[in-house]
């Protein structure tokens, strides 16, 4: 069988690729792209210390964050949909009416 | 291999199903043959030109309310199949009703998403 | 987890439940009265919270519910009147927005009652699940609201911006979640606290992580530095009643979370790894404080939109409120959200008026002059700015005392971390000083107009004014019901004996 640490190292390695996209992307689009990486690595983690703890739980969290980051999706894009109507931009550095 | 006979069933309906259909319209149906009936289906697209044209928003407003109403069955399938279990320790009923009290709020959204106008196409 | 054992008791939710089916009700009148109903939604939504306030006050004082997912205790108890408070004066609020702006108006309810729902749910979570969920329900909704003036580009860039970062921030958090529960084997916060404490953890590396993870995600979402960049812009962009929404009633309920995971799920000394664990992240959470509230106070002096002001003043007031934590005792913590949130929305609604439709008059320039214009408006506006900077016989000042004196009795190694806390205090009355200078001693300036003031909102002020000088003068009452919460609750102080 496939050791956990295998499953935990792939899941560390996806999570690190959604937050370096996040830190670097600029469209917005991408950008939450990244988000939701971040977001199945988690899951990933989730299903294989359920497996391996012989522990339900953990995929019982896995069905909320699921439901959670569709309920995301469909926000985000709204939300982007909304600002591309206003602005016909998706780039985020083009949304700086607020500096700091 | 008997516990594969239930699939081997579905799999029979779905196709005398989908068989039954198309018989059924082309037996039954009228044919009214148009340009734009007769071009490729492209799931709603123009089939020839530039593949870099812009999609119309509304498509991406549809595939929102998708995702929605898809994600449902990640909870309904579960339900389903430790439904017998359940009903040996909790009453019949109340098993019963809380997936009629999820699929309410599914139905409480799906009116207000109708009522909202989403559905319509042509909508200014 | 056994099904037999799940505890199902409806009683327990009763104020989530109520304040979800109001949210389901008044979505279904919006979308089938032609119209919108604006007036009727109003009317539902504080019938709905007045009720879930009844249901918060008769809760059992304690239990573990739905197989732990849900726990009454008094932080649970407190937390919730906090939300249900914030909700109420936001709905009231909320109509004469809704009216000066012309903005679809039923939606507006449902958003507040959603997210009093997953903030109910967040102060009542004994899980991480439920800790997750709730802070999502109440998240995604905020997101929607930050945007609801939807035609307004700032609108616009708020919302992306706070839905980018908040959902940033939540993933680190479930990343948080996922490895504590593969180091503990369990999700249940009381569980994981029982395992912690017996030393039965199978890889105490997975839990510091997973712990330091979730207090990024917590410090993001109660805008601690130097996780704050996001606040500023947010609370610029969104509509006036929206920031001070969001910056009191979530912020409040992720603190009500923050302390049951934190406070008590990780405030174990009784095994190595447990007594590791809790020094690290108290100790994080002490340098935490102190960075918030200095770049908080700091950058808030120099800044000339008073929406922005009070953005950082935010961030200052969570520095302030983390210096409860080292007590590893709720009821600081619980007085300074309470006392903040009504202050703070108090301030909000001022500026909501002041600043007329589209928030064209958000400067603190704009305000030249006005002291004696609207002297209604302006002195609310300088009570609450002296309240937030701590001045007696206000609720800011009482909270203030009650914070750093239990701190520096409970917490001998963390004085300090009070001195500092003063210090700040003490930088943070010039800037909350200077708009009353500003309004009461500048020359009028051209164009303004004496705003009008709805019905509902005058109950609001006069409800936030009221509470503001209660908690400053009559604080005995409650500090005593707090008290006395704190010997039933498991969070007791810690450090002292150390």
């Amino acid at each position: 069988m496939v050791p956990l640490s295998w499953y935990l190292a792939l899941s560390a390695v996806l999570f690190t690729i959604g937050v370096v996209g996040v830190l670097i992307q600029r469209n917005a689009i991408v950008l939450f792209m990244c988000i939701e990486l971040m977001l199945n690595a988690v899951n990933l983690t989730l299903v294989a210390f359920s497996r391996f703890l012989g522990d339900v739980t953990g995929q019982l969290f896995v069905f909320m964050v699921m439901t959670v980051a569709a309920a995301e999706a469909a926000v985000g894009l709204a939300i982007i949909i909304s600002l591309f109507r206003n602005r016909e931009t998706l780039n985020v550095d083009e949304a700086d009416l607020l500096k700091l | 291999m008997k516990a594969y006979v239930p699939i081997l069933i579905v799999f029979i309906f779905v196709l005398g199903f989908a068989v039954t259909n198309i018989v059924l319209s082309h037996l039954v149906g009228k044919r009214k043959n148009t340009r734009a009936k007769l071009i490729p289906y492209e799931c709603g697209m123009d089939p020839v030109g530039s593949a870099h044209q812009r999609f119309s928003v509304k498509f991406y407003l549809v595939a929102m309310l998708f995702i929605l109403f898809d994600i449902e069955a990640v909870f309904l399938l579960p339900w389903a199949v430790v439904f017998r279990d359940l009903i040996q320790k909790l009453s019949r009923p109340f098993v019963f009703l809380e997936m009629m009290v999820f699929v309410a709020v599914l139905l409480v959204g799906y009116i207000y998403v109708w009522k909202k106008g989403l559905f319509e196409w042509n909508r200014s | 987890m056994q099904i037999e054992n799940l505890n199902l008791n409806y009683g327990a939710v009763a104020p989530e439940i109520i304040a979800a089916v109001t949210g389901v009700i008044s979505m279904l009148v919006d979308a089938l009265s032609p119209k919108g109903a604006r007036k009727t939604n109003a009317v539902i939504s504080l019938v709905g919270l007045v009720l879930a306030l009844l249901a918060v006050v008769r809760l059992e004082p304690s239990g573990s519910y739905f197989g732990g997912m849900v726990t009454t205790d008094p932080v649970r108890v407190f937390f919730s009147v906090i939300i249900l408070l914030v909700a109420i004066i936001a709905v009231l609020l909320a109509g004469q927005f809704l009216r000066d702006e012309g903005l679809p108006p039923g939606e507006f309810f449902t958003l507040i009652m959603f997210a009093t729902t997953g903030m109910l749910l967040l102060a009542s979570a004994g899980d991480l699940v439920t800790v997750f969920l709730g802070l999502e329900i109440a998240s995604i909704t905020t997101y929607v609201m930050a945007g609801y003036r939807r035609y307004d580009v700032r609108a616009n860039e708020s919302s992306l911006k706070y839905f980018l970062l908040g959902s940033f921030s939540t993933a680190f958090m479930l990343y948080g979640m996922a490895l504590t529960y593969g180091a503990t084997g369990n999700t249940n916060i009381a569980a994981i606290r029982a395992i912690i404490g017996e030393g039965r953890v199978e890889h105490p590396a997975l839990l510091l992580i997973g712990a330091a993870m979730m207090l990024v995600g917590f410090g993001f979402k109660i805008a601690s530095a130097p996780f704050h960049l996001w606040t500023p812009d947010v609370y610029e962009g969104a509509p006036t009643i929206v920031t001070g929404f969001m910056g009191t009633g979530p912020k409040a309920a992720v603190f009500a979370a923050f302390l049951r995971v934190f406070a008590d799920g990780f405030n174990v000394t009784a095994s190595p790894i447990g007594a590791q664990l809790q020094s690290t992240w108290i100790s994080a959470v002490a340098v935490i404080a102190v960075l918030t509230m200095t770049i908080g106070n700091v950058i808030a002096i120099s800044q000339k939109n008073i929406k922005r002001m009070l953005a950082y003043s935010s961030i200052a007031h969570a520095g302030y409120a983390l210096v409860g934590f080292v007590t590893g005792d709720f009821a600081p913590v619980a007085f300074y959200m309470l006392a903040y949130s009504i202050m703070s929305l108090g301030a909000f609604a001022v500026i909501q008026l002041l600043a007329r439709a589209g928030d064209q008059k958000t400067e603190i320039a704009d305000y030249a002059g006005i002291g004696f214009e609207t002297p209604a408006l302006s002195f609310s506006l300088a009570i609450f700015l002296l309240s937030l900077g701590g001045i007696p016989p206000t609720a800011g000042f009482m909270s203030k005392f009650f914070v750093f004196k239990t701190t520096w009795d409970a917490a001998p190694h963390y004085r300090w971390l009070v001195i500092a806390a003063v210090v700040n205090s003490i930088i943070s009355i010039y800037y909350y000083l200077y708009p009353i200078v500003v309004m009461f001693f500048r020359p009028l300036a051209p164009g303004f107009i004496k705003p009008r003031i709805a019905t509902m909102t005058t109950v609001a002020l006069i409800l936030t004014l009221v509470g503001t000088f209660y908690l400053g003068l009559l604080p005995n009452r409650l500090m005593n019901a707090l008290g006395q919460g704190q010997k039933a609750v498991a969070i007791q102080p810690r450090l002292g004996d150390r």
